[in-house]
């Protein structure tokens, strides 16, 4: 019910987790970028190639994968689907669905096709950052970047207890299960419902607990963070050639598509 | 020196709720206490008044011969540390690390300060190797541990736990005793424990309050506490399981033991002594040899 | 869209049949569509500027998490867990008897009669964040169009319904149901328009926008009556159970 995040990946020792977070970040930022702004598939798909063979070589297992592609996966499909035959003007071909003719455009499915591309262009430059970057590396470059501090601590404070909430209302829910609580309609209805309702009071009586002990080791309302080290030369070279690449990815697409 | 001074203390909740009525309780420097008592016998409240988390109607509760209401937060904080029951109220940073360093930080410690503290805690505690993984991914234990490195980085003199063991699988268990007994004897911690777990206390502590409907039955080392078999009976507790077994062989079986032995070690010097030479396979071996 | 009408006697059944399919086919993607709007999708001058339109309210809720927090040290730890716990709500699987597939509730009509429109805001960005960067759903090009659907317009429209409601002097089931109904459906809206935006290409935005719309009735009619009795149930239990807690999420502000 709730195999949600799989984090453990990010934990382990590989070349792209020791970069420090904050090169990740902005080399991940120049590639959605370009992938956005991209006007031919070429450029998208090259990243997407590039990414997936990446997270291959990290032997990051197939099922995660597939699991975080699917979504955009469907996505693209419908994409290029409306795109195709409800916009453009040169027409393609038509169906006949249920008595209503549909005709696919020339400019729509190219549209559609383009915004594909973008999609999973983006999700993989994402995912593979997901997979290399843990949450609190993240939290701690976005710092860096003067994100507010408040924004940050309550981000922390929520990622941490997600898990722990998680695990209680997975017990609630099995509890719930156990006495058959979602056979018929009505009974599902109140079940899910008193199962939001524990979630909430579970979820109140433990900001008074953990604020009890964060006052214990000296809060005073703002949660202290943790020096970032400078960036080494290494990873400064490193980001400079990403940029380099991504910069003239872009401009040789630029100029290929006029 | 005394630790801990509590004074006729009386604790009131919001809904009327007496917890604790007119509660002595006090704590020497380097002494290893346990307060005993059922569920709702008033030992969370008690403890709770000792960090400050909530304030005595009546009483007087004094933190190393201060009175609690004259220290600065910061002050008590690094004089009494509390570790919760569970790990999860206290572990709110993403990692061990950010975690552990969260007091020390707090304190305006300068980054090297605060690095050696962590790394102090955590050798304390022996979860060294747990520094750079995410807490979600730790084992039960393991955040145990890691939350007494929490209270640990603040360097009190005082270590309050709050059912250090609940939860624990026996190694767990006896690990993390163990820890709290090195603690207490090697960096000289007074450590008091809220627990309703009788077994292993009489190993540990050296002395126990007993505590009842928020007030205390009976306060003394082990040995004095565990014979007034119906006074741990009214508290809604039990023998330790080796002293109960004494205790009905002597009672049913009329078999002469002297006094209750508490642990096992000392059941096994008695019944050692009762039981016929002939018959202890061990001593005749070494006869043999 | 270009759709020949043959006979015109069957027009009002064909059109059923053709909406049920239409319907169903987009259905399984759609959740996906609606919950958020997925990485990519936006243009990058759109996703700038739905990120400006976003940000000022961001802004503005950390601006009185910052005032709130100065008041009540416990304020912001228990923001982070109201956060934490409407995310997992958000997770919980629902079924959507017309599409015959899950759905998710949004939950911010929820928050937002907790802790406020302001703070929810503050919440739904950090959720969509942490839901882009770790599970694809969302993205980062296009948060800010996902904060102002789902964090404003939702949280905003959820709560200026329980408001209004409220002021009125009628019963606060109608409004706790109403808050869940139309922060559901006001966020719904606000995708569309966003995704209309986005996709309408050289064709009419209208066209597109109704589309979309139709495409999420479907299951959001049913989604956001089920968002409205779930705003009911939960605050139900929580008041019998533990009112005080509700007081002290409110933070006295509210």
């Amino acid at each position: 019910m709730f195999d949600l995040f799989s984090d453990i990946f990010t934990y382990r020792d590989n070349a792209l987790t020791r970069i420090d977070p904050r090169v990740k970040l902005v080399v991940a930022f120049a590639a959605l970028i370009a992938v956005v702004t991209a006007e031919m598939v070429i450029l998208p798909l090259f990243v997407l190639g590039i990414c997936l063979a990446t997270v291959a070589a990290l032997r990051i297992p197939a099922k995660l994968v597939v699991a975080r592609l699917a979504a955009p996966l469907s996505i693209v499909a419908v994409l290029v689907v409306i795109q195709t035959f409800v916009t453009g003007t040169t027409p393609l071909f038509t169906v006949t669905l249920a008595g209503w003719q549909f005709t696919a455009k020339a400019e729509g499915l190219r549209q559609g096709t383009l915004l594909g591309a973008h999609v999973l262009g983006a999700v993989s430059v994402v995912f593979l950052l997901s997979v290399v970057t843990p949450a609190h590396r993240i939290f701690q470059a976005l710092r860096w970047f003067k994100i507010s501090r408040n924004w940050l601590e309550v981000a922390i404070l929520m990622y941490r207890y997600i898990f722990v909430l998680m695990d209680r209302v997975a017990d609630l829910a099995a509890a719930q299960k156990l006495r058959l609580g979602y056979t018929a309609r009505g009974r599902a209805m109140r079940s899910f419902t008193t199962l939001a309702g524990a979630t909430i009071i579970h979820s109140l009586e433990q900001s008074q607990r953990t604020h009890d002990a964060m006052r214990l080791r000296g809060y005073r309302g703002t949660m202290p963070f943790g020096p970032l080290p400078a960036v080494s030369g290494r990873d400064r070279r490193i980001l400079a050639l990403c940029l380099i690449a991504i910069a003239a990815a872009r401009l040789l697409e630029w100029g290929v598509s006029g | 020196m005394r630790a801990i001074d509590v004074t006729g203390v009386h604790f009131t909740y919001d809904d009327g709720t007496e917890a604790l009525s007119g509660v002595d309780f006090h704590v020497s420097e380097g002494e290893f206490v346990a307060i005993l008592g059922s569920n709702g016998s008033g030992k969370t409240t008690l403890i709770h008044l000792l960090v400050g988390l909530l304030k005595a109607q009546t009483g007087r509760i004094s933190i190393g011969g201060r009175e609690i209401g004259n220290l600065s937060a910061e002050e008590l904080y690094q004089r009494v540390g509390l570790v919760f029951q569970n790990p999860n109220d206290q572990l709110f940073a993403a990692t061990v690390e950010e975690d552990v360093a969260f007091g020390p930080r707090n304190l305006n410690l300068p980054e090297t300060e605060v690095q050696e503290r962590v790394t102090e805690a955590l050798d304390a505690v022996a979860a060294l190797l747990l520094r750079g993984r995410a807490i979600h991914h730790l084992s039960f234990g393991e955040q145990k541990r890691v939350s007494l490195a929490g209270v640990m980085a603040m360097r009190p003199s005082v270590l309050i736990l709050d059912e250090p063991t609940a939860g624990l699988d026996p190694a767990g268990e006896a690990q993390m005793m163990q820890l709290l007994k090195k603690l207490n004897r090697e960096e000289g911690l007074t450590v008091i424990l809220a627990t309703h777990s009788v077994d292993m206390l009489p190993l540990f502590a050296n002395r126990i309050y007993v505590l009842d409907h928020g007030r205390v039955l009976q306060e003394g080392p082990a040995e004095e506490i565990f014979c007034h078999q119906e006074m741990i009976v009214r508290a809604k507790l039990r023998l330790p399981y080796v002293s109960r077994l004494m205790y009905e062989m002597k009672r049913h079986d009329g078999v002469p033991i002297d006094g209750l032995p508490l642990t096992i070690g000392e059941a096994r010097v008695q019944l050692l002594e009762l039981i016929p030479k002939e018959l202890i396979i061990a001593e005749l071996e070494e006869k043999q040899a | 869209m270009i759709m020949h009408r043959r006979k015109k006697s069957a027009r009002i059944r064909r059109a059923a049949t053709v909406a049920a399919t239409a319907g169903t086919l987009i259905a399984l993607p759609a959740q996906a569509f609606a919950m958020h709007i997925s990485e990519g999708i936006l243009p990058a001058s759109w996703a700038v500027l739905w990120y400006a339109v976003a940000i000022p309210f961001v802004a503005l809720g950390l601006r009185e998490l910052q005032r709130r927090s100065e008041e009540l040290l416990y304020f912001k730890p228990l923001v982070g867990l109201v956060g934490a716990a409407v995310f997992i709500i958000s997770c919980m699987p629902i079924p959507v008897p017309t599409a015959g597939t899950c759905s998710h509730p949004c939950g911010t009509g929820l928050a937002a009669i907790l802790i406020g429109p302001g703070l929810t805001v503050v919440v739904a960005s950090i959720a969509l964040t942490l839901q882009a960067l770790f599970l694809a759903h969302g993205g980062l090009t296009t948060l800010g169009a996902n904060i102002v659907s789902m964090g404003v317009a939702g949280a905003y429209v959820g709560y200026g319904a329980y408001w209004i409601i409220r002021r009125l002097g009628l019963p606060w089931v109608m409004a706790a149901f109403l808050a869940g109904l139309l922060s559901d459906w006001a966020t719904y809206a606000m995708t569309s328009v966003s995704l209309a935006a986005a996709l309408h290409g050289g064709g009419s935005f209208s066209a597109m926008f109704s589309l979309i719309l139709i495409a999420f009735v479907p299951t959001q009619l049913p989604l956001g009556i089920f968002e409205g009795i779930l705003c009911v149930g939960a605050l139900k239990f929580v008041r019998s159970r533990k009112p005080e807690l509700l007081r002290m999420a409110a933070g006295g502000a509210a």
